[in-house]
């Protein structure tokens, strides 16, 4: 059950993470045409400032999901390299659980401000004068998606650890090698990399 | 007091807790300790201030930018026009090596992406023509790290938002260093090649006609960077514009060389929304910290303390100079910024020397960070240049091969304290 969800989890995370690089592309489009017509037609369209942010806000937290399910969160490896991997497991799933500490903050608080948005119907200094509680529906959203994948990320590695799955565990929560990290951000690149063993390593 | 908290965060840290988490932890811990916990309700409402900033909308417009420019498939196309302009140099290949990186890093979010592409198309040439692997290698590494210092680096952006610094002026100043450590590279194989020639592998043939037929391969990416650097300096756009206008280049780009597609724009798309959401939750927690920081005072006692120290302002700078470089050889660039600027770039402020600006202050962090990427044990750099070495070899070879240019870059580090105009002249000479 837990592989289907985490599974499942991807599937939305990689949806969000093409919707918001989609919605960054065509924020990159607005803002040029913007540039393009100030600077050759002298006409300004104020906005695309506003929406861009709005766009960054929004599509950056839809991403944390991706990007834990990735585990591409920086982390210091220059000792974890050196623990045998119960320990490394112990310290992936203690890791977690203080970013999940950590976000639950975060996550509520930016809760509290969309309510409060929302409930004094708060605009925008600018011009457009744009309802706030829009964009930051967005924008908690994604904290939310991400909230969501921690926990049950953080029980799922808990559930591995206590079954002394090592494996599952650094599948799920650890560090990734740097053969790992290359070949993530290589992706549908010409790259050639040894699949001999290199020390892990940092981002 | 103090002290309990520096060991634990370095606790947390080599605990490999993400960095994240430790800095909003550390945000929660203080805020209890002098606050009473009442700044912590802000923590959601300063997220969302920052996020709106159009500044922070360029680091994912120019991952995007290189995202899409590292799948057009221009690497091995540019090399090889790379070498036709500068392999007659003593070292050959090398060059080009540093001459691809810099030209790729400066497009390209990602140093791993770029060092393994370059890294690919470069090393069958070692054998191929009878190359030292060691300073090959570390003409790889060493070249991946220019792209943080060329603009657009995002790095830059992230300090100039952390410090109020301007983007466009830091962007000025990272120039001429820049520049200067290119050459500087350069120099540092040419010296090793004529001490041993044997180094420098065989001669490559080439002819200005050849020269001259290559040229449309560099085209895009200096195009490119023309585009959006040039725009940038010319006042006629925003960093974050100039990004914008940078990514719709690169689609067209990659339209004319026929790799756009779907597929390819996903890929870019999921490279550039997970590195973007990487950077971002370490730096909305480090804007945190900062504001936590900012009311206790705890720069007043940072403050205190280095003044009790009696050191000249060039000696201060030169402990945080050897501070950086200890705290490099164990941790990953980026994070080493957002932990310590908080409270070290108050302490540059309070110096009092005029030479000694936020500016100038942004380009030597940031040679330090290029530092920080080749040096042992953990250097990105060394193991991703590592990482593509299809026969394999000790990881060893890397890490000296590298050890010239990092040479280099400690000699540039001190040319930047003795002589601050390197950074400082060419955006006051502009701005001011």
């Amino acid at each position: 059950m837990f592989a289907a969800i985490h599974t499942r989890l991807e599937k939305i995370s990689q949806y969000a993470v093409w919707v918001g690089g989609t919605a960054l592309l065509a924020a990159a489009l607005m803002v040029t045409v913007d540039v393009l017509c100030r600077k050759i037609f002298n006409i300004t369209m104020s906005g695309s400032d506003e929406y861009s942010g709005y766009v960054f806000s929004a599509t950056t937290t839809w991403a944390y999901s991706f990007c834990l399910l990735h585990r591409s969160n920086v982390r210091i490896d220059a000792l974890y390299n050196l623990f045998p991997r119960p320990v490394t497991a112990l310290l992936d799933v203690v890791g977690l659980s203080l970013l999940l500490y950590y976000m639950s903050y975060m996550t509520y608080f930016a809760f509290i401000s969309f309510q409060n948005s929302w409930v004094s119907n708060s605009i925008s200094i600018t011009t457009l004068g744009t309802p706030q509680w829009i964009p930051q529906l967005f924008w908690v959203a994604g904290l939310a998606l991400f909230f969501i994948t921690l926990c049950f990320v953080v029980l799922y590695s808990l559930i591995a650890l206590l079954q002394r799955n090592w494996d599952l565990v650094a599948k799920l929560a650890g560090v990734p090698s740097i053969i790992e990290v290359m070949e993530e951000e290589t992706a549908g690149i010409d790259v050639v990399i040894a699949t001999a063993d290199a020390p892990a390593s940092e981002k | 007091m103090a002290f309990g908290i520096i060991i634990g965060l370095m606790i947390l840290v080599l605990a490999a807790v993400p960095v994240a988490a430790v800095l909003g932890i550390l945000s929660f811990v203080l805020d209890n300790i002098s606050m009473g916990g009442t700044l912590t309700p802000a923590l959601a409402e300063i997220y969302w201030d920052k996020s709106k900033e159009f500044i922070l909308v360029a680091v994912p417009m120019f991952i995007l930018l290189g995202e899409i420019m590292l799948r057009a498939g221009i690497a091995r196309r540019m090399y090889a026009a790379v070498i036709q302009w500068v392999s007659w140099l003593p070292g050959g290949l090398m060059h080009a090596n540093i001459g691809s990186c810099a030209i790729f890093a400066a497009s390209s979010g990602s140093s791993v992406a770029t060092a393994a592409t370059v890294g690919t198309v470069a090393y069958p040439e070692i054998r191929a023509r009878g190359y030292n692997e060691r300073l090959f290698l570390g003409s790889l590494a060493a070249g991946g790290t220019i792209g943080i210092l060329i603009p657009p680096s995002i790095n830059l952006i992230i300090y100039g938002l952390l410090t109020d610094t301007s983007v466009p002026e830091l962007y000025l100043a990272g120039i001429i260093p820049g520049l200067i450590l290119s050459i500087m590279f350069m120099l540092t194989i040419m010296i090793a090649c004529l001490y041993r020639p044997a180094w420098g592998g065989s001669k490559i043939e080439t002819s200005w006609g050849a020269r001259v037929r290559c040229l449309p391969d560099l085209l895009p990416p200096i195009l490119l960077f023309v585009a959006v650097v040039g725009s940038i300096y010319a006042g006629i756009a925003t960093p974050t514009e100039a990004a914008s206008i940078g990514v719709c280049m690169a689609v067209v780009i990659a339209a004319a060389f026929r790799t756009l597609s779907f597929q390819m724009l996903r890929e870019a798309f999921e490279g550039t929304m997970r590195t973007t959401a990487m950077i971002m939750l370490i730096v909305f927690a480090a804007i945190f910290l900062n504001f936590v920081l900012g009311f206790m005072g705890i720069t007043q006692a940072m403050l205190g303390f280095i003044a009790d120290m009696g050191l000249t302002p060039v000696q201060t700078i030169l402990l945080i100079v050897v501070f950086y470089l200890f705290l490099g050889m164990f941790m990953e660039t980026l994070s080493m910024m957002l932990t310590t600027v908080p409270i070290v770039f108050p302490i540059v402020m309070a110096l009092g020397v005029p030479e000694f600006s936020d500016v100038w202050f942004g380009i030597l962090i940031t040679v330090l960070m290029e530092a920080a990427l080749i040096t042992p044990p953990i250097g990105v750099n060394l193991y991703v240049v590592h990482g593509i070495r299809a026969r394999g070899g000790h990881f060893n070879d890397v890490a000296i091969g590298a050890v010239p240019f990092l040479l280099a870059m400690l000699v540039m580090i001190l040319m930047l304290v003795a002589m601050p105009d390197i950074a400082t002249w060419l955006p006051t000479l502009v701005y001011h």
